[in-house]
């Protein structure tokens, strides 16, 4: 039987009344539930032993004001089953009068622990309350912030912009002065510190460890963490609201900005999205391809992620900084080669690639994977035995396998727990199944086994560049389909078909047909996730992200508690974030 | 003519020294960026002169133009005296460092090359070195600032937990040459070098020497990835770079007590013809040591605050005491 027809079929056996729509669209399941039911089916999907969607991948919510759709605010629901390997989408209409100051849905942060922050999110950016919820407040916008940003009421523009060096304006006449008003406010503890007994101490949000700006806010008895709150949303950019009006193509160079280490993977897993739900099939060399980019571009990441990890927890052994660095650089020349970015690449079109590659590409990466797995053997050998770094890792920030489901997490976090959850293996995309490679896993899920992992991975993602580079196939690096991409140059001159096609694409844009698709690729840090509800037109309706780092984060403190403030460090670093992503 | 042998000669030796000391610091500064840069596959300081000779005088200029901030919120005086008292105890020691039996006579006086031969020199070394740590904790304490004082209190505990195994590697010294005065340590040693005798006490004593003066892996006091800057936090401009010169000039001096301990001090080839050679042999030596505590700096992981404790006082301590009760017995049934 199909899975996706179980899903419907036992929810609506269990639950009659519950279920308003089953629909399916791009192959996603979507059940329509009713608001008052959502907390026990939910509880029912995640216990009941024929579907087990044990991992809620994203929680977020859409504003249907211009869909026209009534209710008008519904929020969304991602689950994926591990053992199942089956994804289903909640959507839950929050009825509204709109006499109260926001529609009120139930919480599943006690089903779900990871809804705490998306729930936040939610309620920050689009204005919903979760009834329930331990302490609803402000995540990304500044807590003085009027109004929610991702409401389509919500005014667009109109701020005016003050630049200090506009002398004409009587308002600067005082240059030199304050001339924005920098209101502060005393942040408001989170619940169950005591300040009174133990030190509560912020570090960030200008720290040399949390690698941009975090704040964690640290309550400590002597140097032994109590508990330690991460506030973050400092670099909030609203790459959201952004998105919501650009076209969909027009979004590919933000994605690099995110998670500006892995520039390619969240180019890909942009871009599979459009493509999925445009329905778009992807030429054989593009994806292959786009396998050696995105895998160029986890090592790059790891490799950055193994320098400052090593160098958060040992301080002065820079060595390693360097050496990674090195590595990387010649990963950042091949994209440079490819593409002329280094860091934020925008190398991927919808339907393939931005360019064909040059032809020196297969020589250079050829070049790279030697001189790597030479030089990787030194860095495993200065670390792995080490015996102050084992002391160091070994037995640090433990997080029980269910527990880190509960959490959210994924990505080698998830793996290190001793669960295999890896999508290029599990539901493979742009042909990750037809190259050979384990997914690294261990069983201490501490941060040595992420650490071990995370070496694995890289040594795998070695293997499958090699593998890609040595069996490209040749033929078109785009889709033949002239509605997404446009005609090649030549083809201007003698057809007029291509002509009025490359109008409509300039011009325009393509459109996708009305639907929403949830794409995900898998990501140096865990699960990237895309959101896109379309209405017909060229600009994306609503766009969600889930960044893997900001769900990741989350268990920063389960994993902190009971250890000592430099395992703080430690842990900071094996959860591997990336702030411009965990912000978006 | 008493004043000119016992204040005149010892003022100018003492003038020498600082000096020498002072430019020994600004130019360790710029060996260790040099040598470390080369660890990391990188070049260093090379704008500032040939080969950047000239960064650390651009250093110490531009420390000393910054702009005097003091936080309000210090205890001023405390806050001024600190790094002052860093610097002056790490400056003291070498009062009674031997470098060399070389020695020669201007108008009847006879000039030697240490400053003075003090009969409890180890004593007086290992006293004053000591010292440095008020500056520190004072430094932690009175900038008040949580992550100093963090660092603070990271420093005494560890400086005084180390000084104890590092009088144990002391102490065998002691019971085989039955001498505190650090000249007659060095002629002990005429013969055969005492890392050979005491290997494992020379090893105790780099260790703690290392920890001592907060260098890598034990450079828990400024542990920059969570402390920020650890005691230094709050300071600026030459404040902040007494502390350093504190720190290498306390790096140093392990140095030169390792070379006199056990690497023979002056002792080399051909010294008994050319007694000068000694000074020579002295500073190559200290050099030698001085490059193994920065190489180990590039390439050693940092312990965490507990694990260090827990190795001093579980491991380093043990082993020390067996260390003196071997060496006791020996010099006792064969001594």
């Amino acid at each position: 039987m199909n899975g996706s027809d179980t899903t419907a079929d036992v929810l609506k056996a269990r639950f009659p009344l519950a279920v308003e729509g089953v629909s399916t669209f791009r192959s996603d399941l979507v059940i329509t539930l009713k608001r008052e039911f959502l907390r026990d089916v939910a509880r029912m999907l995640r216990d009941d032993p024929r579907l087990r969607y044990n991992l809620l991948l994203d929680l977020t919510a859409v504003d249907r004001l211009k869909l026209g759709i009534t209710p008008r605010f519904a929020t969304v629901y991602q689950l994926y089953s591990i053992p199942r390997n089956q994804a289903v989408r909640l959507i839950v209409p929050l009825p509204w009068d709109g006499e109260t100051e926001m529609p009120v849905c139930p919480s599943v942060t006690d089903i779900w622990p990871t809804a705490d922050w998306l729930e936040r999110e939610v309620y920050d950016l689009i204005g919903i309350h979760f009834e329930g919820h331990p302490w609803l407040r402000r995540i990304l916008m500044p807590e003085n912030w009027v109004g929610h940003p991702l409401r389509k009421d919500y005014p667009l523009g109109g701020e005016p912009v003050n630049f200090s060096g506009d002398r004409d304006n009587p308002r600067f006449a005082h240059l030199g002065q304050q001339i924005m008003e920098g209101l502060s406010f005393p942040s408001e503890l989170p619940p169950g510190v005591d300040p009174e007994n133990h030190m509560v101490i912020n570090l960030g949000p200008q720290h040399p460890a949390t690698h941009g700006v975090l704040r964690v806010v640290a309550e400590l008895a002597g140097e032994q963490i109590v508990s330690a709150h991460c506030d973050v949303g400092y670099l909030h950019s609203g790459f959201e609201k952004t998105g919501e009006s650009k076209r969909y193509e027009k979004f590919i160079p933000y994605t690099d900005r995110m998670d500006y280490l892995s520039g390619m993977n969240n180019n890909l897993a942009y871009v599979l999205t459009v493509e999925k739900l445009l329905g778009v099939e992807v030429p054989l060399r593009a994806q292959y391809v786009r396998v050696i980019l995105a895998e160029l571009q986890r090592l790059g990441s790891h490799l950055f992620w193994l320098a400052t990890h090593a160098h958060d927890v040992s301080g002065t052994i820079h060595s390693l900084l360097m050496y990674c660095l090195r590595d990387r650089e010649m990963i950042l020349d091949i994209f440079e080669m490819f593409c002329g970015g280094r860091v934020t690449v925008t190398g991927m079109c919808v339907g393939g690639l931005r360019q064909d590659i040059p032809p020196a590409f297969p020589e250079a990466v050829k070049v790279f994977l030697r001189e790597f797995r030479k030089r990787f053997k030194e860095y495993d050998a200065m670390l792995t035995r080490n015996p102050i770094w084992v002391a160091r890792s070994q037995g640090i920030g433990y997080l029980a396998p269910e527990e880190a489901i509960a959490l959210g997490i994924t990505g080698p976090m998830l793996r290190a727990a001793g669960i295999p959850l890896d999508l290029r293996k599990v539901q493979p995309y742009s042909s990750y199944d037809h190259f050979e490679f384990e997914v690294p896993t261990a069983t201490e899920s501490d941060c040595y086994a992420r650490y071990l992992v995370r070496m694995r991975e890289m040594e795998q993602s070695a293997r499958i560049i090699e593998q890609a580079i040595n069996r490209l196939p040749g033929g078109p690096f785009r889709t033949a389909d002239r509605k997404v991409v446009l005609p090649p140059r030549p083809e201007l001159d003698t057809s007029m078909e291509a002509v009025i096609h490359h109008f409509k694409l300039v011009t325009e844009g393509y459109k996708p047909p009305p639907g929403d698709v949830y794409g995900m690729a898998e990501n140096p840090k865990g699960i990237l996730g895309f959101y896109l509800v379309s209405d017909g037109s060229a600009i994306p309706y609503r766009l969600h992200i889930r960044g893997p780092s900001f769900v990741n984060l989350q268990a920063l403190d389960t994993m902190a508690r009971g250890h000592l403030l430099s395992d703080l460090i430690t842990l900071i670093g094996s959860v591997d974030i990336v702030l411009g992503e965990v912000d978006r | 003519m008493d004043w000119i042998a016992g204040l005149l000669i010892p003022f100018v030796k003492a003038l020498v020294l600082v000096v020498l000391l002072l430019t020994g610091f600004a130019y360790l500064s710029y060996v260790e960026r040099k040598l470390v840069a080369r660890f990391h596959v990188r070049y260093g300081p090379n704008r500032a002169g040939p080969f950047g000779l000239l960064q650390p005088i651009a250093d110490g200029l531009k420390m000393l133009f910054k702009e005097e901030i003091i936080p309000r919120h210090a205890d001023k005086l405390f806050y001024l005296m600190a790094p002052a008292i860093v610097v002056v105890p790490a400056l003291l020691v070498w009062a009674v460092i031997p470098i060399s039996n070389f020695s020669f006579r201007i108008f009847g006086y006879e000039i030697t090359f240490y400053l003075t031969d003090l009969n409890i020199g180890l004593l007086y070394a290992l006293a004053v070195a000591e010292l440095g740590t008020y500056g520190i904790i004072l430094g932690g304490w009175s900038s008040n600032n949580k992550y100093a004082l963090l660092g603070a209190l990271r420093t005494s505990s560890q400086m005084l937990s180390y000084s104890l195994p590092m009088g144990t590697a002391l102490l065998s010294i002691l019971a085989v040459v039955g001498s505190l005065s650090l000249v007659d340590i060095v002629n002990a040693q005429r013969g055969l070098w005492f890392i050979f005798l005491q290997p494992l006490g020379f090893l105790i004593y780099f260790i703690t020497g290392l920890a001592e003066t907060n260098r890598s892996p034990f450079d828990l006091p400024e542990t920059e990835n969570e402390l920020v800057a650890g005691f230094v936090t709050e300071y600026g401009g030459i404040k902040f770079a007494l502390f350093y010169m504190g720190e290498y000039i306390s790096m140093m001096t392990t140095s030169a007590l390792a070379t006199t301990l056990f690497l023979g001090g002056w002792w080399g080839p051909f010294v008994d013809e050319l007694p000068i050679l000694g000074i020579f042999y002295f500073v190559l030596k200290m050099s030698a040591v001085v490059f193994l505590i920065i190489w180990v700096r590039a390439s050693l992981p940092r312990v965490r605050f507990d694990q260090l404790m827990g190795f001093c006082w579980k491991f380093l301590l043990p082993l020390g005491l067996f260390n003196v009760m071997v060496t006791a017995t020996v010099v006792a049934l064969w001594g």
